[in-house]
């Protein structure tokens, strides 16, 4: 045996051991299920496949919780986990899935449209697998997830992704981004499917406004804002008027561009009879320009270096010492999502929708997320669903 | 006082260098002196949980994905090329080469320039045309009279310049995705740069010939093909790789995502099948994977070490050091940010620096898609920087320069200075030619 064959079995041995931790933390990742208590308007728990049969027995299916009011009325839709890093969105959908009561009408929620991207995180980007929210009861874990579905679900990428049906080409990192697929294929690429089952479900439902949820770097123009296309824009410009006024938190309306192709605002407007609108939070752990990316940048948004960038106007959203704490963030998230609701209820008398008990900004800065979460193991397990 | 955050970043870092001089010291090779560095880099920070030490064997695990695909690219598109290598293949391209334009040598080179142009230009990958043209170009470059260094010099630009040429731009495209400026605009604001520079740089590398041969001398030195060769047997398996594009284009709905590794296989299929040599695919592809290994290793050991620097903050801080400079110092330190950060990164350079450059020159009243344009002519330049000098490294493989590497990159000097200039220019002065965008698709 050469002198170097026990040094090549002791590095084989380290790097496989190596491996194994990893792949069993990858393992965890990719098959822990989040527990959600169904609230008292929860309904039905239906899957997404059951709009659209090419999602069936996939990593992409996932459930749609339907909320319904005692009087009939209109539809509302909230989507969240279309980036599932942007983890505000889909805390707020929760909160509505868990405590709303719908008085009139129907919310059905989407904690977590792509969720073939809640079960991966992108290599390179060094983000953590899971993220605790802090609950009366104890801590709550989520899988920290990304902005693509897993390549495991969907592989390979094209050289470059070509729109459906427009023909526009984006970056191939777009083809398992579920905010550039709309209107989707039932049988084209996963998150094709994805986005063709939801707009099957927005026409069988009758849905009259969709909301999706996300988070948006602080050096991102297009933060803490409503983006709506021109049927929208009239309700999202109340909405917006409305929360800065009374909640005192910065809010304002971008304009969907028409050239720009897949986006939710964009296409569900353009091929359905449903006003979408699309919701962004201010979510520092995105932006490029921060320190290391940990559970605490995740809760807090507090990070020295975007300060020195706030310092020397580079930012797009306000910010000092304190951040952007998660409950701000959601906070924001719940505010505009039910003013949303309401300005439209105003204005389409016949098709209102009417919901309560959703924390606003202020209850949830005052009170916190994981306040509104309900602990699994008291609640009825027949309420309790594994997503 | 000043945040502890910064001192540990700079104790990271400082850990880092220390370990990748020591490897190099102990003269380890670039790949294993790059995974100290981020082994030592993940410990460092785990001395503060970035990342906690429960963590780091998945961090480092995870980053060698990075670049999975690429390096699938890479395997593939290598078997490819060596198969019509082995069949004869290339000899005959090179010998019709020669044969046609050998008085004409500028008319030739041009015409090799727009053939090299092309595979990078539908892929976005300048690497996929030096492992697709790069062999044949580079023979009959040799046959026109010119030296292997500035051989070399030529290919490695023009494959540059094919990466960023339209339609397919990867560093455009992942600043667009993730600075949700839409991919249109670009087909003059890039394609105009880039048939100039490329231009430019056969009329200053090329001009001069090293060597004169007569055309029938030449002919006679160059490898027969074997018989049975023939137009077909050599363009058929360039047919399949480049057909399978073309549907991907021209019928996307009705054409199946196949990747570019599956579409090289592909190809590499129909070389094998049309060689009128008997070649053992196994062995070629043995000893193909074989002399790929070092270059595979680099890519798979910077995924980690990216990895280690975003998780211990090291790469924020990097973004963040290009965009709190003042814009005019900004400007000159582009020319050697982005190379470096391409060496460095690839493309990860685009969404790193790329992301929040472009925001933050858009909000001061710059045209977004000129900048983006301009910034993507430069970031090619850096594939010839280590660690990863992704297409020089190709390039000396391809082209057979037997001289040190940093002779042939010396080379390229001009079209280099020529590429900086055209892309500060067009970031400093994108407001003036926004007509290109409006011209454009």
């Amino acid at each position: 045996m050469s002198r170097s064959g026990p040094v090549k079995g002791l590095l084989v041995a380290v790097v496989a051991s190596v491996a194994a931790v990893a792949g069993a933390q990858f393992h965890q990742h990719r098959h822990q299920r989040l527990p959600i208590v169904a609230g008292p308007a929860v309904a039905r728990v239906a899957s997404l496949s059951e709009y659209g049969e090419g999602l069936a027995r996939t990593m992409a299916d996932t459930k749609v919780f339907f909320l319904q009011g005692a009087e009939p009325g209109g539809s509302a839709l909230i989507m969240a986990g279309t980036h599932a890093n942007e983890i505000d969105a889909l805390l707020s959908a929760l909160i509505f899935v868990e405590n709303a009561v719908v008085e009139k009408g129907t919310l059905i929620v989407i904690p977590q449209l792509n969720h073939s991207a809640s079960v991966y995180t992108r290599p390179g980007d060094g983000c953590p697998l899971f993220y605790g929210i802090e609950t009366p009861w104890g801590t709550k874990v989520f899988r920290f997830g990304d902005r693509g579905a897993s390549p495991l679900d969907q592989w390979p990428d094209p050289d470059v992704y070509v729109h459906y049906p427009d023909a526009q080409l984006l970056s191939f990192l777009d083809a398992r981004n579920t905010n550039r697929s709309w209107p989707g294929r039932p049988d084209g690429l996963l998150t094709e499917r994805v986005t063709a089952a939801v707009m099957r479900l927005l026409a069988e439902e009758r849905v009259d406004i969709a909301l999706d949820l996300h988070g948006a770097e602080t050096m991102f123009p297009v933060t803490n804002c409503i983006v709506a296309p021109e049927r929208s824009m009239r309700i999202a410009t109340m909405a917006s008027m409305t929360v800065t006024a009374m909640e005192g938190f910065e809010n304002h309306v971008e304009p969907s561009p028409k050239g720009f192709r897949g986006l939710s605002h964009r296409e569900i407007g353009d091929h359905s009879d449903t006003a979408p609108f699309l919701l962004e939070a201010p979510f520092p752990f995105l932006d490029q320009p921060t320190g290391p990316k940990t559970r605490d940048l995740l809760m807090t948004g507090r990070d020295p270096f975007l300060l020195s960038l706030a310092g020397q106007q580079k930012l797009f959203v306000p910010y000092d010492e304190s951040g952007w704490p998660i409950e701000k963030r959601v906070g924001q998230h719940c505010s505009v999502a039910l003013e949303i609701i309401n300005q439209f209820s105003r204005k389409r008398a016949d098709r209102a929708i009417r919901i309560s008990e959703v924390p606003r900004y202020a209850d949830l800065v005052r009170n916190g997320v994981g306040f509104y979460f309900h602990d699994p193991s008291k609640a009825d397990p027949a309420r309790v669903h594994l997503d | 006082m000043a945040n502890p955050l910064y001192a540990h970043i700079a104790a990271v870092l400082s850990v880092m260098a220390a370990a990748y001089a020591a490897a190099r010291w102990r003269k380890l090779g670039v790949e294993l002196c790059m995974l100290a560095a981020a082994v030592a880099g993940g410990l460092a920070g785990a001395v503060v949980q970035t990342p906690p030490i429960g963590e780091l064997a998945r961090h480092l695990v995870e980053g060698t994905f990075t670049y999975l695909d690429v390096m699938l690219v890479f395997v593939t598109a290598t078997i490819f090329i060596t198969i019509v290598t082995e069949s004869g293949g290339v000899d005959f391209i090179v010998r019709a080469i020669v044969r046609a334009f050998h008085r004409q040598h500028l008319v030739a080179l041009l015409l090799l320039m727009i053939l090299i142009l092309i595979p990078g230009a539908l892929t976005g990958a300048g690497s996929v045309s030096v492992l697709t043209v790069g062999a044949p170009s580079a023979l009959a470059m040799g046959h026109l009279g010119l030296s292997k260094r500035r051989t070399a010099a030529i290919l490695f630009i023009v494959a540059g310049l094919s990466a960023a040429a339209p339609p397919v731009n990867i560093w455009a495209m992942v600043i667009c995705a993730g600075t949700a400026i839409p991919y249109v605009g670009f087909t003059y604001a890039l394609g105009i740069p880039v048939l100039l520079l490329g231009t430019f740089t056969i009329l200053t590398l090329g001009w001069r010939r090293d060597h004169r041969v007569s055309r029938d001398e030449a002919l006679r030195a160059m490898p027969q093909p074997p018989p049975g060769m023939n137009w077909w047997r050599v363009l058929l398996p360039f047919g399949a790789f480049f057909g399978t594009v073309a549907a991907s284009r021209l019928w996307p709905f009705a054409t199946p995502v196949m990747g570019l590794p599956l579409q090289f296989t592909l190809a590499a299929i129909v070389a094998l099948l049309c060689s009128p040599r008997r070649i053992n695919a196994l062995a070629l592809s043995r000893d193909t994977v074989r002399r790929l290994v070092p270059l595979l290793a680099t890519m798979a050991i910077v995924g980690s070490l990216q990895q280690i620097m975003t998780v211990t903050g090291v790469r924020g801080a990097i973004s963040y050091a290009v965009i709190a400079m003042p814009l005019a110092l900004l400007y000159v330190l582009l020319v050697v940010l982005l190379p470096i950060s391409e060496g460095l990164l690839t493309y990860g350079a685009a969404a790193i620096i790329g992301i929040p450059l472009v925001w933050y020159l858009d909000s001061i009243g710059l045209h977004a898609t000129i900048v983006i344009a301009g910034l993507s002519l430069l970031w090619p330049l850096g594939d010839g920087l280590p660690p990863t000098a992704l297409i020089g490294r190709l390039t000396v493989m391809v082209s057979g320069y037997e001289g040190s590497y940093w002779s042939f990159l010396k080379e390229t000097w001009l079209p280099w200075l020529a590429i900086t200039a055209a892309g500060i220019g067009m970031i400093v002065y994108s407001a003036k030619l926004s007509a290109l965008v409006a011209w454009g698709l």
